[in-house]
C-alpha cells in the first residue's frame, strides 16, 4: 500500500519541468546593458510589480535600477541611490561599480555576476542596478516591506514573563534572539527552501553547547527537503521529523523568543522560518512539551505545583471518560455506594449506554471547540452559548445525556486545555476516543492495554536521537530535578543529557542565596 | 548480535523486577501456604538463593562469550549439534513457559474481572500489545519497565500500608514451630521463579555497563525476595491460616482497602495497574524468544519473527491446561523441577564445562 502510494505520487525530476527562464538564469551578466535588460524583461514578463527604471550615471553612461514595487523602501532609493547616482562624476581610469560603491550612502552594497543573483537579490526586496560596459551589477540593501510590529503571542500566555513575540519577518526573529543572546556564539545558518517560494530558513544553535552531530543531522534532514513552497514551520516540522505517523510531536513550536533562548541555553536547535512567526525546536521530550515559559518565572514551589496539577489534567484528560465508562459498565463496585446511587438516578432515562452517551459528547465537545477556532471572533461567542445551553441543559432536561457525563466532558476539556502545547494536545485529544471504545469493550483492562500500548509507542519513538520519554525511560536521576519539580534556579546546574554534554554546567556551584552573605 | 540496542544493568533489574513478581505476587502466597503454614515468609529467603546462584551462573558465563546469549553459547561450548539442539529445546521452554504465564494472566483476568470475555480475546489482545514492545527491541523493553515499575511498585506500597489497619501479627506466631523444615519444602515451587534469572543471559550482551551486571542482578534478586516476604507476610497476617485456600491472596486483600469509607472495592484499579506488570514479564519472556530464535535459525533480524511466535504463544497458551485447577497442580506439583532443570541446572552444567574445557586448555598451554 505505501508502495503503490509513494510510486503514484512520484514527481518527474527537476529537470524535466524546468521552465526556459531557468535556462537564462543561469547566464552571466553581460557587458552589454540592453542584452541584460532583454534577460530581465523575458523573466519578468507579465510582472507588472517589477519597475525598471532608466538613468544615467555621469550624464553619460546608460543605467537601469530595477525594483520590486513594494519590497522596497522608495524614499531610501530615491535619496541615497537615484539622486546621489546623477551628481557622480567618473575618471576614465576608475571602474563604475567601485566608484558607485564608494560614493553611494547605502549601508550594504552587493556586487553581482549572474542574471540569477540578480533575481535573488530582487526576490528579497533589493534594488539591482545594472549598468552599461560593465558586466557587474550591484544591488542596495534597501530592502523593507510591510510587517507586523512586534506583539505579545497570543498562543502561549504569560502572567509573568516577557511579552514579545516572534513576527512572520524572518530579519526581526533573528534580532530578537540576538537580543537576548548577545554571545558571538550564536551562530545562525542560513539555508534557502521551496522551489517557488524561496523560503529563507535560519538554524540556530549556540556553538560549544548544541552538539555538532545534532546540528549535522538537523543541517542534513533541512537540506534533503525539496518541495514547492513552505508556507509555514508546520511543513518544515512534518518533513523532518523522526516518526511521521506517530501522532505525538517531536518538533516543538513557540511563538516566545524567551522560549527559545531558554532552548538553545540547553543544547537544542532553533529553526526560524520566513513567513511565520512559529519557531521550530528540536529535539524535544515528551516532558518538554508539558513545561510552560513561565515555570522559571514563577517561585519554584509554585510552578513545581502546577506541573504536577498539569500532569495530572494530563491523566485526566486521557483516561477520565474512559475510567468513567469502564467502571460504570463493569466495575459498578468500584463507585461509593451514595455516589452510584445520584448516578444511576440521573441515567435512568438515557436511552444510551454509556460508551455511546460519552463518544457522543466527547465528539460534540471536540466539534464545538473546533468550530469556536476557526469561526470569526464575534460568532465564536454565539457558538459557546449555543453549546453551553444546548449541550449541557437542553440535552440533559431531555433526558438524552445525564448529568454526570456532562460533568466528565467539562472536566476532561478543561484538563485538555491545561497542557501548555497545543500539539501535544491535540495527541491526547485524539488518544481519547479509542481508548473509550477499549473501556467500552474490555473495561479497565483495555484501559490499561491501550496505556501500555501508548508508553510503549512513546517509549519506541526518539526525537533526533533523543529518546522521547528521558529522563524517565531511560531514567536519568540527573535531570529529574526539571521533570519531577522544577527545582530552584540556583539547583539547575547542569543542563539536560543528551543535548547539553558537551558543555555540562551552566553556572557555577554554590548559588543558593543566603541571608548571611552580606555580613560576611 | 542481534539486537543492537543497549541497557544500563540498572535498566536490567527494573526489568526483571515484574519479571519474576507479576505472577509470583499473585500465586506464591497461597502455594507456600499450604506446605509452609506459619512459617511461610521463610520460604522466599531459602528460594531467593536459587536466584543468587543463577544470576552467578549467568554472570559467569556471560564473561566467557560476552556477546552471546544462552542459544549462541551453547553451540559453543557442547559443539554445533548438541548445541543447536540444546537450543531448540530452550526455545520450546520458553515457549512453554511463557505460555503459561500468559495463561495465568488470562485465568485471572478473567476469573476475576471479565467473566464473559473469552480468554483467548484476553490473552491475544495482550501479546498482541507485548509484540509491539518487542519489536522495538531491548531497548525499548527496558524504557518501558522503567515506566511502569515504579508505578507498580507504588502501588505495592499503597496496599501494604493501607492493610495496615487490618493486618494481625500475632498469627505467625509461633515461629518455626515444627522446625526449618516446612518452609524448606514451601520454598520449592518459588526456586523455580527465581530460577527465571536465567533470562539475564539474554540482556547481558547488550548491557553497557557490563562489570555491574551482577551487583544489579544481585540486586534484583534481593529486592524481589523482599517484595515476596512482605507479600507472604501481609496475606498471613490478613488471613491467617486461610490463605492456602485463598487462589490469589492479594486480590482478595485488595477488597480489604478502604479509604475514607469512599473509595472501595478497589480490586479492579489494582488489577489494572498489575497489569502493568505482567506486561513486563510477559515482554521480557517473548523477546527471549523472538532473539533466541532468531539466533538460534542465524537471521539478521528477529522484528519479523514477533508477530508469527506471538500467534503461537496464543494457541499454546490455550493448550498447556485444560483449566485454572489443572495448572496450578502443574505449577505447584511438576513444575520447580521442570523449571529449575531448565533455568539453572543445565546452565549449572554447561558452566561446569566450560570451567573445566578452559583450565584444560589453560593447562596444555603452559
Amino acid at each position: 500500500m505505501k508502495r503503490l502510494l509513494q510510486s503514484g505520487f512520484r514527481h518527474p525530476s527537476a529537470s524535466d519541468e524546468a521552465p526556459d527562464s531557468l535556462h537564462i538564469q543561469q547566464v552571466p551578466l553581460s557587458a552589454v546593458l540592453a542584452d541584460n535588460l532583454q534577460r530581465m524583461h523575458t523573466i519578468y514578463t507579465n510582472c507588472p510589480d517589477v519597475v525598471f527604471r532608466s538613468l544615467y550615471i555621469d550624464r553619460s553612461i546608460q543605467a537601469t535600477l530595477i525594483y520590486i514595487e513594494g519590497l522596497s523602501n522608495n524614499d531610501a532609493i530615491d535619496k541615497s541611490v537615484i539622486a546621489p547616482l546623477a551628481q557622480i562624476t567618473i575618471q576614465p581610469a576608475e571602474a563604475i561599480h567601485t566608484v558607485i560603491e564608494q560614493q553611494l550612502t547605502v549601508p550594504k552594497i552587493t556586487e553581482l555576476h549572474s542574471i540569477a543573483e540578480c533575481i535573488d537579490q530582487l526576490s528579497s526586496g533589493c534594488p539591482v542596478l545594472l549598468f552599461d560596459h560593465n558586466a557587474v551589477g550591484l544591488s542596495f540593501n534597501l530592502a523593507k516591506w510591510e510587517k507586523r510590529g512586534v506583539e505579545e503571542p497570543t498562543a502561549e500566555a504569560v502572567v509573568r514573563g516577557p511579552r514579545e513575540g516572534f513576527t512572520e519577518s524572518l530579519g526581526v526573529n533573528t534580532s530578537l534572539l540576538r537580543r537576548k543572546l548577545r554571545t558571538p556564539q550564536l551562530k545562525m545558518m542560513p539555508l534557502k527552501v521551496g522551489r517557488f517560494t524561496q523560503t529563507e530558513l535560519v538554524v540556530a544553535f549556540i556553538d560549544e553547547i548544541a552538539e555538532q552531530a545534532l546540528i549535522d543531522e538537523v543541517l542534513r534532514r533541512l537540506e534533503r527537503i525539496d518541495i514547492d513552497g513552505v508556507l509555514e514551520s508546520a511543513y518544515i516540522e512534518e518533513l523532518i521529523e523522526d516518526a511521521p505517523h506517530s501522532l505525538f510531536p517531536q518538533i516543538m513550536n513557540t511563538e516566545r523568543p524567551d522560549v527559545a533562548v531558554a532552548n538553545l541555553l540547553e543544547g537544542r536547535v532553533v529553526i526560524l522560518v520566513d513567513g511565520t512567526p512559529f519557531a521550530l525546536i528540536a529535539p524535544v521530550t515528551f516532558y518538554s512539551l508539558l513545561q510552560s515559559a513561565e515555570d522559571y518565572y514563577q517561585r519554584y514551589t509554585f510552578s513545581s505545583t502546577i506541573r504536577w496539577l498539569r500532569y495530572a489534567a494530563l491523566v485526566i484528560s486521557l483516561l477520565l471518560p474512559s475510567l468513567y465508562v469502564a467502571t460504570l459498565t463493569y466495575h459498578q463496585e468500584m463507585i461509593p455506594t451514595s455516589l452510584f446511587f445520584s448516578i444511576a438516578k440521573s441515567r435512568e432515562e438515557i436511552p444510551f449506554p454509556v460508551v455511546i452517551e460519552a463518544l457522543i459528547m466527547e465528539i460534540t465537545f471536540e466539534a464545538l471547540r473546533e468550530a469556536g477556532v476557526r469561526l470569526p471572533k464575534q460568532i465564536g461567542a454565539a457558538v459557546s452559548i449555543v453549546g453551553a445551553l444546548v449541550i449541557g441543559q437542553a440535552a440533559v432536561s431531555a433526558g438524552i445525556v445525564s448529568a454526570p457525563m456532562v460533568m466528565v466532558v467539562a472536566i476532561t476539556g478543561i484538563s485538555s486545555f491545561m497542557i501548555p502545547r497545543y500539539s501535544a494536545g491535540i495527541a491526547i485529544r485524539m488518544l481519547r476516543f479509542p481508548i473509550i471504545m477499549l473501556a467500552g469493550v474490555l473495561g479497565l483492562l483495555g484501559i490499561m492495554l491501550a496505556v501500555i500500548f501508548t508508553v510503549v509507542h512513546l517509549c519506541t519513538i526518539r526525537s533526533f536521537g533523543v529518546p522521547y520519554m528521558s529522563p524517565m525511560g531511560p531514567m536519568k536521576a540527573r535531570d529529574m530535578k526539571d521533570v519531577l519539580m522544577r527545582a530552584p534556579l540556583w539547583m539547575l546546574n547542569t543542563r539536560p543529557h543528551l543535548t547539553g554534554d558537551g558543555n555540562k554546567y551552566r553556572q557555577a556551584p554554590g548559588q543558593k542565596p543566603d541571608s548571611n552573605r552580606g555580613s560576611e | 548480535m542481534i539486537d543492537k540496542g543497549k541497557i544500563s544493568a540498572i535498566q536490567m533489574a527494573y526489568i526483571m523486577y515484574p519479571t519474576i513478581l507479576a505472577t509470583a505476587i499473585l500465586l506464591v502466597p497461597a502455594i507456600t501456604a499450604k506446605t509452609a503454614g506459619r512459617d511461610l515468609w521463610l520460604s522466599p529467603v531459602w528460594a531467593s538463593i536459587t536466584g543468587f546462584i543463577t544470576v552467578f551462573i549467568a554472570t559467569r558465563l556471560n564473561n566467557y562469550y560476552p556477546d552471546m546469549s544462552l542459544i549462541e553459547f551453547s553451540e559453543h561450548i557442547v559443539g554445533r549439534w548438541i548445541g543447536k539442539l540444546l537450543g531448540f529445546f530452550y526455545l520450546l521452554f520458553f515457549l512453554h513457559i511463557t505460555a503459561i504465564i500468559i495463561r495465568e494472566y488470562g485465568e485471572f483476568i478473567v476469573g476475576s474481572f471479565l467473566r464473559n470475555t473469552p480468554i483467548s480475546v484476553v490473552m491475544a489482545t495482550m501479546v498482541l500489545v507485548c509484540a509491539f514492545n518487542v519489536r522495538g527491541g531491548v531497548e525499548v523493553v527496558g524504557r518501558t519497565a522503567q515506566m511502569f515499575v515504579p508505578i507498580v511498585l507504588f502501588l505495592f506500597i499503597c496496599i501494604v500500608i493501607l492493610l495496615i489497619p487490618d493486618l494481625h501479627p500475632k498469627n505467625m506466631l509461633p515461629i518455626l514451630e515444627h522446625g526449618l523444615k516446612p518452609s524448606l519444602m514451601g520454598s520449592l515451587v518459588p526456586t523455580g521463579w527465581f530460577s527465571e534469572f536465567i533470562l539475564i543471559t539474554f540482556l547481558l550482551p547488550c548491557m553497557t555497563d557490563r562489570n555491574k551486571g551482577t551487583k544489579w542482578g544481585m540486586i534484583a534478586v534481593a529486592t524481589v525476595m523482599l517484595t515476596i516476604v512482605i507479600t507472604n507476610l501481609a496475606s498471613y497476617f490478613l488471613f491467617g491460616a486461610l490463605t492456602s485456600t485463598l487462589v490469589y491472596p492479594v486480590m482478595v486483600a485488595a477488597r480489604y482497602i478502604s479509604i475514607a469509607d469512599f473509595f472501595e472495592h478497589l480490586e479492579a484499579f489494582v488489577m489494572a495497574i498489575w497489569v502493568g506488570g505482567t506486561f513486563v514479564k510477559i515482554s521480557m519472556f517473548y523477546y527471549a524468544i523472538v532473539a533466541g530464535t532468531a539466533q538460534w535459525l542465524k537471521l539478521s533480524d528477529f522484528r519479523p519473527l514477533t508477530l508469527p511466535i506471538g500467534f503461537i504463544l496464543v494457541m499454546i497458551s490455550i493448550w498447556t491446561a485444560p483449566n485454572l485447577q489443572e495448572l496450578v497442580h502443574f505449577l505447584s506439583s511438576v513444575s520447580p523441577f521442570y523449571f529449575l532443570s531448565f533455568q539453572t541446572v543445565i546452565p549449572a552444567l554447561l558452566l561446569l564445562l566450560i570451567m573445566v574445557k578452559s583450565r584444560s586448555r589453560q593447562s596444555r598451554g603452559t
